[in-house]
Order: structure tokens, then C-alpha cells, then sequence
């Protein structure tokens, strides 16, 4: 789906005689923009805070509360990635709503890159915190079922990051190429409303990211009975 | 009635027997139909179909949840839309398909 660079991309290989992908660049923007705002530009935290500081708050104790909400109470160790995702991937998906940028997310590369670190992260947590016996998750609830259970599991495993990725890269790609069609069909000022609905669409798939990394850990973090 | 079985009989023999002549012309360029497209419209519209059907109920169940408890308005509607996003990812996934067999 050759489509052509978004005009900063093509500005920046043109000033560094480079060539990067329209997604390597803008995946970097993002990031570039979150870290300065959520790091370099954070204060401590006052007792009567300012509007800036609520913006910080309400972000890291939305996300806290669906963690506590579905992990209970050793959900609180996993806030800084499951943070770092969503304001990456936020910042990814609303970069694209402004001409002369792309979403980094509407490419397959990066949402599956994203994919596979969820993946990767929860498989890991699990095997930390039970060890071997995580293997144990896919047998299924009795041991005489586990020959079946055991091939059942890991597809539906091996699913979930293909869906992640395949979710958030359709959700932006055909945002984009819907607008792109209406904005060839119709003047001017009346294609606004998509761009609202893609502002509305970014923050929804962002929430379902995260969601369903949460819902990933707690699978994997689940004590059996 | 008789009328038109004979009308139809004969615009059938018409169009049946004009093909031998076009065949006789040597080497004719029949256009490759394009079921690659063709194969990604229906898609496409079966998908969104059934993908509205669905939405639909979701978004009914939602309306007649917050008629009956209008407090747990705020919940309903996380509810709703998180459940709106997982069927309409069903049908990007369609799309997505369909971008790739155009």
C-alpha cells in the first residue's frame, strides 16, 4: 500500500539527503513530543494543582484505576509501561489529524512492533511471576484435557497480538483513507467533521490498546484456583 | 403472452448467434475480470452490514440500559463504546483484506 510520505518526512529527508520511512520519522516525533511533556516538563506535584498538573494526574490515575480494576492490587508495577504505551500510541495516532503529518500507527510496522512488545511483556511477567508453572495456563482446567487445550491456547495466544495490530493499523489506515476520499469529493471546510470523528477514533483505539494489554496481564498474572 | 415468448426467442437467437461471428474475427482481447475487486465490494458489504446489524443491538441494549438507571449513564456508555470498538474492529479487519486483494 504504496502511499506517499507525509510532507514532513519528505522535508526532513530532502534537508538531511536521507531516507527514512514516513513512519520511523513520525513514530520519533511522537515520542519526541511525549517525552517533553510528560518528562522534561513535569514539576513535582503541588498541593493545589494547576491545570497542567491535572492533565498529568487525570492520565496516569485513569490508567491506574482500570489497572487496579482488573488486576487488583499488584496491578500498580505495570503503570509505567502500560502508561508509556498509551501516551505513545496517543500521540502516534493524533499527530496524523494534522496536515503535513502522518500517524506513525497507520502503518502495519509499527502497530505490529507494538503488538509484539505487549506480547512479549505479558509472556514475560507471567513466567516471572509463576515460573515454569505459567505453563500451567494453557492446560486448560483438568490435566486429562491438556492435549487439546494446549494447541487451542496458544492460537488464541498467538491471535491477540494480530489483532492488536491488525485493530489499531486498520482503525487509523481507513480513518485516513476515508478522509482522504471525502476531502477529493467535497470542498473546502466540510470534511471538519472527520477529523473529529479521527480525534474520537485515536482516543477510542488508544483506550482499547490498553485495555486489552490490562486485560493480557491480568490473564497472565491470575493466581489458579 | 404468446407475443412475448416469441419476442424473447428471437432476441435470444439474436444475441446466441452473433457470438460465432466475433469469435471468427481472429485474436480478440477479452478483458480479465477483475474478481479481485469484485471479491473485495461484496465483502466490503456484507462486513458493514452485519457490522451495523450488530452495533445496532449494542447501542439498544445501551439506550434501554440507561432508560431504566439513568445514574450509571457514565458506565453505560464506557460500556458501550468499548463494545462498539471491538465490532467495528471485525469489520476493519474485512477491509483491511479487501485493500489487499483489490
Amino acid at each position: 500500500m504504496g502511499h506517499e510520505a507525509s510532507l514532513f518526512t519528505q522535508f526532513l529527508n530532502h534537508l538531511f539527503h536521507i531516507h527514512l520511512h514516513d513512519n520511523v520519522v513520525m513514530g520519533s516525533v511522537a515520542f519526541t513530543i511525549g517525552f517533553i511533556i510528560f518528562i522534561v516538563l513535569s514539576k513535582s506535584p503541588e498541593l493545589i494543582p494547576d491545570p497542567v498538573q491535572l492533565v498529568y494526574e487525570g492520565v496516569i490515575k485513569s490508567i491506574e484505576a482500570m489497572l487496579e480494576d482488573n488486576i487488583g492490587k499488584e496491578g500498580k508495577e505495570f503503570l509505567p509501561f502500560v502508561t508509556a504505551l498509551a501516551i505513545y500510541i496517543f500521540l502516534s495516532n493524533v499527530l496524523g489529524l494534522i496536515p503535513g503529518f502522518s500517524s506513525a500507527t497507520a502503518n502495519l510496522n509499527s502497530t505490529a512492533a507494538l503488538a509484539v512488545i505487549v506480547f512479549i511483556y505479558y509472556n514475560y511477567i507471567g513466567f516471572k511471576k509463576h515460573g515454569i508453572k505459567y505453563i500451567k495456563h494453557f492446560m486448560g482446567p483438568v490435566w486429562w484435557l491438556a492435549p487439546l487445550m494446549f494447541p487451542i491456547e496458544i492460537i488464541s495466544h498467538l491471535a491477540r497480538p494480530f489483532s492488536l495490530a491488525i485493530r489499531l493499523f486498520a482503525n487509523m489506515f481507513g480513518d485516513h483513507s476515508v478522509f482522504l476520499v471525502f476531502l477529493g469529493l467535497i470542498p473546502f471546510f466540510l470534511p471538519l467533521p472527520f477529523i473529529a470523528l479521527g480525534l474520537f477514533v485515536c482516543f477510542i483505539q488508544t483506550l482499547i490498546f490498553v485495555m486489552l494489554t490490562i486485560v493480557y496481564l491480568a490473564g497472565a498474572v491470575a493466581e489458579e484456583h | 403472452m404468446r407475443k412475448f415468448i416469441s419476442l424473447a426467442i428471437i432476441a435470444a437467437a439474436i444475441v446466441f448467434a452473433a457470438n460465432p461471428a466475433m469469435a471468427a474475427e481472429g485474436a480478440e482481447t477479452v478483458a480479465k475480470a477483475p474478481w479481485g475487486s469484485v471479491a473485495a465490494g461484496i465483502s466490503l458489504a456484507f462486513a458493514a452490514a452485519f457490522g451495523a446489524l450488530g452495533q445496532g443491538k449494542a447501542i439498544v441494549a445501551a439506550c434501554e440500559g440507561i432508560a431504566r438507571n439513568p445514574g450509571a449513564t457514565g458506565n453505560i456508555r464506557t460500556t458501550l463504546l468499548i463494545g462498539l470498538a471491538f465490532i467495528e474492529s471485525l469489520v476493519l479487519y474485512v477491509f483491511v483484506i479487501a485493500f489487499l486483494i483489490k
